[in-house]
């Protein structure tokens, strides 16, 4: 088939679909919760995409929270709003109002990046044990329980703390995650006998190179990487659950047995049909968790466990106040410290939480139609 | 029997309105039940067979409303408008006076509780006296035998001592004319009992709340045993075998033919004068159709109900009901005897319909065209656009509901009305 | 009744596969640590750790491989010896075991307030449907919910302790702390609360009572957002079902039909989340404890896990493991008490 007519097909084909969120967000708009959400997140969006406007960067890091020098060989004490200081200052005079800025693209990078991240990983653990059943279900939802068992905060903090500075690694271990995601698709969506074996191999070469050459490239992981990795390990298996329980719920249905009846054995039709269906429930649990995460990547800063001193970020900021609360006068007095940057926090998570109540609240009917 | 008309749905409009638009579901609904008839219902699907049924009792969950008729319920001296009734008199209505089963049985049974007590509930509601006083009458008969078997034993050592085989420091005195009078006296005056005493205060005052709360400290052992025969008694009309297993049952146990059984003697445990069953044999199997059926109508004749049958099925209107109304669209098309249906129907839907059946050796026949949108309903009459005697005035124009020969209702221009 | 126990049984096997597991989990992240900061962990003497660094090593086995030092760890848990927890300079089990009985001070009230107000104000809500009184609680659920503790916490501190002077955080005031301490003073329970009134003194239980009231308005408010958002959502969905309509076609009140029929079926999935909830605090309220500096479970492990005192963490790993998997125990038992469909496993 030509390529134009294949992408009449596709589109013909979306028809339907476009109709269906069309229809949804007829639907959203209605809430005027969720419209509140949906205005909070642009204006977040907004703060991001301006934000060399609103708050030029001092250095060539942008992310470096500019110092007021002259003001911290004075006090090192947080200062209230002035007018060199729109939001007012942190201990050791960081400016508050460029933190809280930039903290927003900050907040962007890491709800996005964990919640990826754990989506993906969850999605390959989750399907693959729903699809094959058996003893590697079983094995896999075991090691998933494990993870779930214990407290995610204190785990995560571990894991942060924990992993060394840099990987050591060489490019057989580039070949190795390759190969080993080569063998999923193949699994999931055309097994082919002989291009498994050729994968097999692949995959045993690599683990030999791997070992054997030596470790001589580094990759560096920064505090907040490590952070993001940790919370990334600790989220996983949430989605896990989530996407086996649906794949599990669509193997069984009709339409699934109608698609094998008709002669497509092939993985790639179960595909076409489970994931298209399984994706809004996904869609709402990967919402609510941006929100989630963002919380959560706050309150290790909170402890102590967090991006740099003077990274921008919210939690940083916040965790600067433990120390200036410590009487009930210098609690008033830097108050701004942590309401300001908490105030952002908390807007950002209220809006992705009423996005993600808002999708629930359309999806679920439509979910509960199919 | 008297034929009077016992509901009587006039102009009944129900209007839905949802996301996608408000859908005119009842444009002008006219039916009427007589008491002790069975009254079929036919229509395809989406024709506001369901709606109708539940209007009666005004059932329908929002986002739907009855904007306009009137049904009104005449049975013996009472009579009113069943839209305009209070809320009590409408829960008194439901229940006892019509009774109501659905379609899918296992659904419209709540999970969670058993057969016994999802029965029990409606016994309790409607005829708590009754069970009550059975409950008092039983507790009493029961203290008079055991007094009268204590007596019994006292005459056996009587006789016994009399007779010389018993040597007795008491002498007894002759038991048998004191057995008459204390057992004359017993059925008098019973001995007083707790429980009894509850019950009586419970029938006397049954709103009071001090009442009330005194009963619920006590175990009323009796009660609740009344209570688990009524509905067993209940459940064996309906043909249930071991039927005290089945009450201590939850309805994910039951097959479908039992659930349905067990739904329908829910409906009938309070004696119902009309019962209103919404395609009750639809999801079952064909035998078991024809076994609730048969069922149906044989409490119908013992209990003296009337039931208004709705279906899709023509076959189980043919062979049950006296009178079938075939509904089209949110409207009532024709009315009349079944046999004069069948045999000479007048609205041209009725007799597309009953072309349509399928019979062996001819090929099949339907009906051009689809079923409108009753988002924006047709103006004029609703079938016009698929029928083939359709007139000019069939567009403009509401065909009015005709009594065109006796007892024979129609909604169509062909048949006069303007005359 | 055999096969509950047979269940029952399982489910205890799962838990000893789960605390390995666990624990297994964490001691290999613990030795993602370099081995000589593991061993600095070991050193009280600050002058002098360089020299002390090889001859800890040495003495703890630090080197070995992960299975021995694994194995050692897990034989001395066996013979109940939990080890002893360097930051806290005590033996793991008696830190946890008097610093567990502070979170519960907490958690005994705010799991019933949680769960019984939420379920109240859930099922009010899917009642009143898109009245005034639905809007505000969702709104309130919603903003509940994306509240950071910290910053709660922070805030009320702030406004309680900083502005108005009448709460403080800690557990207990000085006076009390001071008074506890003194020899005659029998810990029955390890929470002050009730201690106090065991030991004649009731103004340390008033005093203790005061001290707990903060952090649990701080986490009542978080937590009973998502009871009040679930437990509106099933309620919802329960009263759509086809069931309702022939309880009201039978007559019944509508609060009958309500409370009676809806009701029941919507507290399922609720009854899972509370047990899950539960647990959760039950395993310690990390972030709240810390900004009260209430010295309870969850600071203590974040403050073990800050400090890279492994014994600690692993003993706190097996007591959130047990927790964990009692708490799932309970709740399916629950859960097939409440819902006669599953019962039939």
């Amino acid at each position: 088939m030509s390529l134009k007519k294949r992408w009449e097909n596709f589109r013909v084909g979306m028809r339907p679909r476009i109709a269906e969120w069309r229809f949804m967000l007829k639907r959203i708009g209605h809430s005027y919760l969720a419209v509140a959400g949906l205005l909070i997140l642009l204006a977040f969006v907004a703060i991001a995409v301006l934000a060399p406007v609103l708050a030029p960067a001092y250095s060539s890091d942008p992310f470096t929270v500019p110092q007021d020098r002259a003001l911290a060989a004075v006090t090192p004490s947080p200062t209230p709003p002035t007018t060199a200081h729109i939001f007012g200052t942190i201990d050791e005079q960081y400016d508050l109002y460029y933190a809280c800025i930039w903290g927003t693209i900050t907040a962007f990078r890491v709800g996005v990046l964990v919640v990826g991240a754990s989506l993906v990983v969850g999605l390959i653990i989750g399907t693959v044990a729903a699809f094959y059943g058996g003893i590697l279900d079983e094995a896999l939802m075991r090691f998933t329980d494990i993870i779930i068992a214990f407290p995610g905060l204190v785990l995560a903090m571990v894991l942060a703390i924990a992993f060394p500075q840099s990987i050591p690694m060489n490019l057989s271990m580039v070949m190795l995650a390759g190969s080993f995601i080569a063998m999923f698709v193949l699994l999931v969506f055309r097994p082919d006998r002989r291009l498994m074996l050729v994968d097999l191999l692949i995959i045993v070469f690599s683990l030999y190179s791997v070992f054997s050459f030596p470790l001589d490239v580094k990759l560096g992981l920064s505090q907040l990487d490590k952070v993001l990795l940790a919370i990334t390990i600790v989220g996983w298996p949430g989605y896990a659950r989530v996407i086996r329980g649906e794949v599990l719920r669509v193997k069984n249905e009709d339409y699934v047995e109608a698609s094998r009846a008709s002669g497509s054995s092939d993985f790639r039709t179960i595909i076409r049909h489970i994931l298209p269906n399984s994706m809004y429930s996904i869609l709402i649990v990967a919402t609510l968790d941006i929100g989630s995460i963002v919380l959560t990547t706050a309150a290790l800063a909170f402890i102590g466990v967090g991006a740099p001193v003077n990274y921008a970020d919210w939690g940083q900021a916040i965790s600067r106040a433990q120390n200036w609360i410590s009487s009930g006068d210098l609690i008033i007095k830097n108050a701004h410290v942590f309401v300001i940057p908490g105030l952002f926090i908390v807007l950002f998570v209220v809006g992705w939480n009423l996005l993600g109540d808002a999708l629930r609240d359309v999806l679920d009917p439509m979910l509960r139609r199919r | 029997m008297s034929q009077e008309n016992m509901v009587d749905i006039r102009d009944l409009e129900v209007k839905f309105y949802t996301y996608a638009g408000v859908v005119e579901a009842l444009d002008g609904v006219n039916l009427f039940i007589k008491r002790g008839e069975i009254l079929g219902l036919v229509g395809e699907t989406g024709c506001g067979k369901s709606v109708t049924s539940l209007s009666i009792m005004m059932l329908i969950p929002p986002p739907g409303k009855i904007v306009g008729g009137r049904i009104l319920y005449k049975h013996g001296s009472e009579q009113g408008n069943i839209l305009a009734m209070s809320a009590d008199s409408l829960r008194r209505l439901r229940g006892k006076d019509i009774a109501m089963i659905f379609q899918e049985p296992r659904a419209y049974l709540n999970p969670v509780y058993t057969v016994e007590d999802q029965i029990g509930e409606v016994i309790l509601v409607h005829r708590r006296k009754e069970i009550l006083q059975n409950a008092v009458s039983n507790i009493e008969k029961k203290l008079v035998e055991d007094r009268r078997l204590v007596l019994e034993k006292q005459r056996v050592r009587f006789e016994k001592q009399k007779a010389g085989n018993e040597k007795d420091k008491v002498k007894l005195e002759e038991p048998g004319a004191l057995l008459e009078k204390e057992v004359s006296k017993l059925t008098v005056k019973p001995p007083s009992n707790f429980e009894v005493g509850i019950y009586e205060r419970l029938i006397r005052s049954p709103r009071s709340r001090s009442v009330a709360f005194q009963a619920r400290f006590s175990r009323k052992r009796q009660f609740k045993k009344e209570l688990r025969k009524e509905v067993v008694r209940v459940l064996r009309s309906v043909e249930i075998p071991d039927a005290e297993r089945v009450a201590r049952m939850y309805p994910h146990e039951l097959s479908g033919g039992m659930a349905q059984r067990v739904l329908i003697a829910m409906a009938l445990s309070c004696n119902p004068t009309l019962l209103i069953a919404d395609e009750p044999t639809t999801n079952l199997d064909v035998t078991v159709q024809a076994q609730i059926l048969n069922l149906i109508v044989t409490l119908k004749n013992s209990l003296g109900s009337s039931i208004l049958y709705i279906t899709h099925d023509l076959g189980v209107v043919a062979q049950s009901c006296e009178r079938v109304a075939v509904m089209y669209a949110g409207n009532v098309v024709e009315t009349a005897d079944v046999f004069e249906t069948f045999s000479k129907p007048l609205h041209p839907y009725t007799r597309a319909l009953l072309k349509s059946i399928p019979r062996p050796g001819e090929p099949y026949k339907s009906i051009a065209g689809i079923v409108p949108s009753l988002v924006n309903p047709l103006r004029g009459c609703r079938f016009h656009d698929r029928c083939e005697y359709a007139m000019e005035i069939c567009r403009k124009t509401k065909p009015p509901f005709l009594e065109v020969k006796p007892g024979h209702y129609v909604a169509c221009h062909l048949y006069g009305g303007l005359k | 009744m055999a096969n509950l126990l047979a269940y029952i049984i399982r489910r205890l096997i799962l838990l000893v596969f789960v605390i390995l597991g666990v624990t297994l989990l964490v001691f290999a992240v613990t030795m993602l640590l370099p081995v000589n900061i593991r061993a600095l962990m070991y050193i009280n003497n600050p002058q002098r750790w360089r020299q002390l660094i090889g001859p800890t090593i040495e003495a703890y086995g630090l080197n070995d491989p992960f299975y021995l030092q694994y194995g050692r760890w897990l034989g001395q848990v066996l013979q109940g010896n939990l080890g002893m927890s360097i930051s806290a300079n005590q033996p793991v089990a008696d830190a946890i075991a008097q610093r567990w009985p502070l979170t519960m001070e907490i958690v005994i009230f705010a799991a019933p307030i949680i769960i019984f107000v939420g379920i109240f104000i859930g099922v009010q809500s899917a009642i009143h449907r898109d009245t005034p009184i639905d809007h505000v609680s969702r709104v309130f659920a919603v903003i509940g919910w994306s509240l950071p503790s910290f910053l709660v916490g922070m805030t009320l501190l702030a406004i309680f302790y900083g502005w108005l002077h009448v709460l403080a955080p800690g557990s207990l005031s000085e006076s009390s702390r001071l008074y506890v301490s003194l020899g005659h003073y029998v810990k029955y329970t390890g929470m002050d609360i009730f201690d106090g009134l065991l030991n004649g003194v009731p103004w340390v239980s008033w005093d203790a009572l005061l001290h707990c009231v903060l952090p649990v308005v701080t986490i009542v408010t978080i937590d009973i957002a998502l009871l009040i958002r679930v437990m509106r959502s099933s309620m919802l969905e329960s009263m759509s079902k086809p069931y309702m309509i022939t309880a009201r076609a039978k007559g019944l009140e509508e609060k009958v039909v309500i409370y009676k029929h809806a009701r029941r079926n919507a507290l399922i999935p609720v009854a899972t989340l509370s047990g899950m909830l539960v647990a959760g605090l039950l395993g310690g309220l990390i972030i709240t404890e810390t900004v009260f500096g209430f010295g309870g479970l969850g600071q203590f492990a974040a403050e073990a896990a800050r400090n890279f005192d492994t014994p600690a963490v692993l003993g706190y790993a097996i007591l959130s493991a047990v927790v964990f998997v009692i708490a799932n125990l309970i709740v399916d038992i629950l859960y097939a008490y409440i819902d006669p469909r599953i019962r039939l496993e």
